[in-house]
């Protein structure tokens, strides 16, 4: 048997999951322009015409999302709108969970797909969840380790001659162990190498200085690192704008965009085997509320950034918004169902044929993405 | 969720948690007395430079040798302690009831388990299931536990097998894991928990256009009996599938949530025709008997279950004559387990084939606690290690189960490596080990290294444990305490 150290089998590509909690508003981050219905529903809390970033002549960004538009105009974001699942409760938790679990079976989406991809190799660093604890999707992944911190991945504090020790120790063995146990002494060192006040990220690219840059920040390290980064998560917190849907959302979509567009300009070349895929459980109701927000509705947007993608474009099947062809109370459809816009994503990223053990009991009808 | 007076409870408990935990640690640390294990022999260790066969049939009977097993075996013979294991009813698990008596849950009939939120239950299972691996007496009792969870896994995230694996546990692994085989496999057939992970609940045939779903009859014919290269084919899946049509499990009820039920009006009652064997129309329920009977008979499955057992407990690629003798004792026994474990521990293959096994990262753990005898209520920070290495009990999204083979676990050195430096250092919360009392033996250090070796150290070893400056860590870190 060979040796198949995780170092020298170092992924071709990362994903980066980006999961927006709460329940994002996809009509105020990217906004139907064209649709005056839009602003007959949202009469105090709409995004001007005049105020939003031009995409395709229908649709507008957010101007919070600014900083995003160079990615588009490269070609390298594309946008899906009316993107959701099929859970109708409205509950964050049921969505969450349809959404993460990915169906009626064991373990998360990511977990199940990772579990079953015949070219991923299960080393130390190949999966990263960006927090405090393993996300749901994640769940059943062959290897997974949760950090806020590149500090917690070591062996904890150790005497001088304990890791030279282990290193003789496992130098004189010649197997699969053997290797194995190289690998993560050599990912042990090139972690304990990426201090955050000495990274100089490429092309001028600045990270917000707060959890989700930071996040962001150390997965792109991890990347050129060369760790063996497969597949990484993170989440942005706070979606949930019943209230005041501006004051709420605005810092949020800032953290985002800029965030999302320090990571793109840090990457350079290298975002063409990186792909960020940004999910959300729901949209909001189209009609804003009295509170001037607006309350659980059902389609939202979701954003592939990178690796390929067939970007600068707005994939969409829109149905007007004062159409009958809403959802129940008023609610954006969904007319493309995550799995669809997740699968090619997974297909350029790993040679699975077979999507329906990752996906069970849905009819998968991926969404041509790369054109 | 349900809401109940119990969820009320329980929800109520979890704002207290940390006090909560903190009671649990109470017997140990005021040393109210425990009951008393079997007696170690402190007094002899490993002597040679190779693990004898003493130290190896330990090794692959349990999760690993405790301090003093190796002199207790010694002074009864290899021949009576495989006796002794594969009876394990005779033997006295007092101490393990004790450690394990807080996990109440364990013990609840169905239709109580549904009013509990599920995490509850699985936290649990899973740590009753670490504290029994590692203090349980009935050690290649717990071994095998671990292989049939593996081999008919559930993952207790999949629908209501949140609330169901603790029975299926407990009614069909834990209860036939040294029976005979045809016993737990109709068991495992009927359970709930099973009925909802592979989607037998959903089998029907109540309209003439209605398809059976297969998910089940395909796993039960390639993971649970014959075997992927077992001579079935599509025909006999689909047939096998119409055959177990109509068995649900109540899911909507107010009452008996959980119940398994045969519905004749979604029975497919035509004739069917199952691996070359004619099954009469009109038998209903007892089509099901009628498939197991034949799947267990059928000699693929004796083939692919000794090979299993080969891997397990020999090495991942063992001789096909060990697994014709295992096999061969499967079908004269009519699937009696410990009659074939018995053949496999007899074969030649299993006494000379010594460390060549990866420990997965549950056993290391478990052989890592069982070494230096630590004191361990299996708190959160000790599955969180689980979790991180990718070998949580009852998460195992795939109906294979966590795999055999070493090289998925290769990913997992640093969290080993972690949990040594943690464990040597009595850095993680709710574990203990006493390190004065662990040396203090009549034969002191050396004897409680040879014991965690099952051999002496090499000189290169015993250097290493002293020049590290934390030489238990080392130890349980090293290549050789990988293996066994």
């Amino acid at each position: 048997m060979n040796a198949r150290g995780y170092l020298t089998n170092t992924p071709s590509k990362t994903l980066v999951v980006v999961y927006l909690r709460g329940g994002a508003d996809g009509l105020s981050m990217v906004v139907p322009m064209d649709d005056d219905a839009y602003y007959r529903a949202r009469p105090t809390i709409s995004v001007g015409r005049k105020d939003a970033t031009a995409l395709d002549g229908f649709f507008g960004l957010n101007p919070e999302l600014a900083a995003l538009h160079r990615a588009y105009a490269d070609g390298a974001l594309a946008i899906v709108h009316g993107a959701g699942s099929e859970d109708s409760t409205r509950s964050h938790f049921e969505a969450q969970d349809r959404m993460e679990h990915g169906g009626n079976a064991g373990g998360g989406w990511l977990g199940r797909y990772l579990a079953h991809s015949p070219n991923f190799v299960a080393g130390p660093l190949s999966v990263v969840a960006i927090g405090k604890a393993q996300p749901m999707c994640l769940w059943g992944a062959p290897a997974s380790v949760a950090m806020e911190s590149f500090e917690q991945f070591s062996v904890g504090d150790t005497p001088p001659g304990f890791i030279s020790e282990l290193t003789k120790l496992y130098a004189a063995e010649n197997d699969t162990l053997a290797s194995a146990a190289r690998d993560a002494l050599s990912a042990m060192e090139k972690v304990a190498a990426l201090k955050a006040d000495s990274y100089r990220p490429a092309n001028g690219a600045v990270y917000p200085a707060e959890k989700f840059g930071t996040g962001l920040r150390q997965i792109a390290q991890l990347i050129k690192a060369g760790v063996g980064l497969e597949v990484a998560t993170v989440d942005l917190d706070g979606w949930d704008s019943h209230f005041a849907s501006g004051t709420l959302m605005n810092p949020l979509m800032r953290r985002l965009s800029e965030g999302l567009s320090a990571f793109y300009a840090d990457m350079g070349k290298a975002m063409a085997t990186t792909t960020v895929v940004v999910m959300t459980e729901f949209g909001r109701r189209v009609y804003q509320n009295a509170s001037f927000g607006t309350d659980h509705g059902r389609g939202s947007v979701m954003f592939v950034l990178g690796g390929g993608v067939s970007g600068g474009r707005v994939y969409s099947d829109w149905v007007p918004l004062d159409s009958d062809r809403l959802e129940g109370p008023g609610d954006v459809p969904v007319t493309h169902n995550f799995r669809n816009v997740l699968v090619p994503i997974l297909q350029r990223h790993s040679t699975l044929a077979d999507f329906k053990p990752v996906f069970p009991d849905f009819e998968l009808e991926p969404l041509p993405l790369y054109g | 969720m349900k809401y109940t007076r119990r969820t009320f409870l329980q929800v109520t408990a979890g704002v207290s948690l940390s006090a909560l935990v903190g009671c649990e640690k109470l017997p140990i640390e005021l040393g109210l007395a425990p009951p008393v294990r079997m007696t170690p022999d402190l007094l002899v260790s490993p002597e040679s430079i190779e693990k004898d066969e003493i130290a190896h049939v330990i090794d692959r009977l349990s999760f690993g040798a405790r301090p003093g097993d190796y002199g207790r075996v010694r002074a009864m013979g290899i021949e009576a302690y495989i006796d002794e294991q594969l009876s394990p009813e005779g033997l006295d698990d007092a101490y393990c009831d004790w450690v394990t008596r807080r996990f109440t849950t364990l013990q609840l009939p169905i239709g109580e388990l549904y009013e509990y939120r599920e995490h509850l239950l699985l936290n649990d299972l899973t740590r009753a299931t670490i504290a029994k691996a590692v203090y349980s007496d009935r050690q290649l009792y717990e071994v095998m536990v671990g292989f049939w969870s593996d081999h008919f896994n559930i993952d207790s995230s999949k629908g209501d097998c949140a609330w169901l694996k603790t029975a299926d546990d407990r009614d069909v692994i834990r209860k036939h894991a040294l029976g005979k085989f045809p016993e737990l496999l109709r068991a495992s057939a009927l359970s709930p928990a099973m009925l909802w992970y592979l989607d037998g609940r959903e089998n029907r045939k109540a309209a003439e256009d209605e398809q059976p779903n297969e998910n089940y009859a395909r796993e039960l014919l390639e993971l649970h009996t014959l075997g992927v290269y077992g001579g079935y084919t599509q025909r006999d899946v689909m047939e096998v599938a119409r055959c177990l049509t109509g068995w649900t499990v109540r899911s909507h009820a107010v009452w008996k949530l959980g119940k398994v039920e045969f519905k004749p009006e979604l029975h497919d009652d035509g004739p069917k025709s199952v691996l070359g064997h004619d099954i009469a129309a009109g038998r209903g329920a007892e089509d099901l008997d009628d498939v197991l009977d034949i799947v267990c008979r059928h000699p693929a499955t004796a083939q692919h279950l000794a090979t299993k057992l080969c891997r397990k407990f020999i090495a991942d690629d063992p001789a096909a004559e060990s697994i014709d003798a295992v096999a061969t004792a499967f079908s004269e026994s009519g699937g009696d387990i410990p009659a074939t474990l018995r053949a496999l521990f007899n074969t030649e293959e299993f006494r000379i084939r010594r460390g060549e096994k990866m420990k997965r990262p549950f056993r290391f753990i478990a052989s890592a606690l069982r070494a230096t005898d630590a004191k361990s209520d299996v708190r959160e920070e000790l599955l969180e290690y689980l979790v991180r290495m990718g070998h949580a009990p009852f998460q195992c999204p795939t109906p294979d189960g966590y795999p055999e083979e070493p090289d998925r676990w290769m990913g997992s050195m640093m969290w080993r490596w972690h949990f040594a430096v943690g464990l040597a250092k009595n850095a993680i919360p709710g574990t203990k080990v006493d390190w004065g009392g662990l040396f203090g033996r009549p034969d002191g250090e050396p004897g409680f290294i040879a014991d965690t070796l099952g051999r002496i150290p090499s000189a290169d070893e015993a250097r290493a444990y002293f020049d590290s400056g934390l030489g238990v860590a080392l130890l349980l870190a090293s290549p050789a305490f990988q293996r066994y």
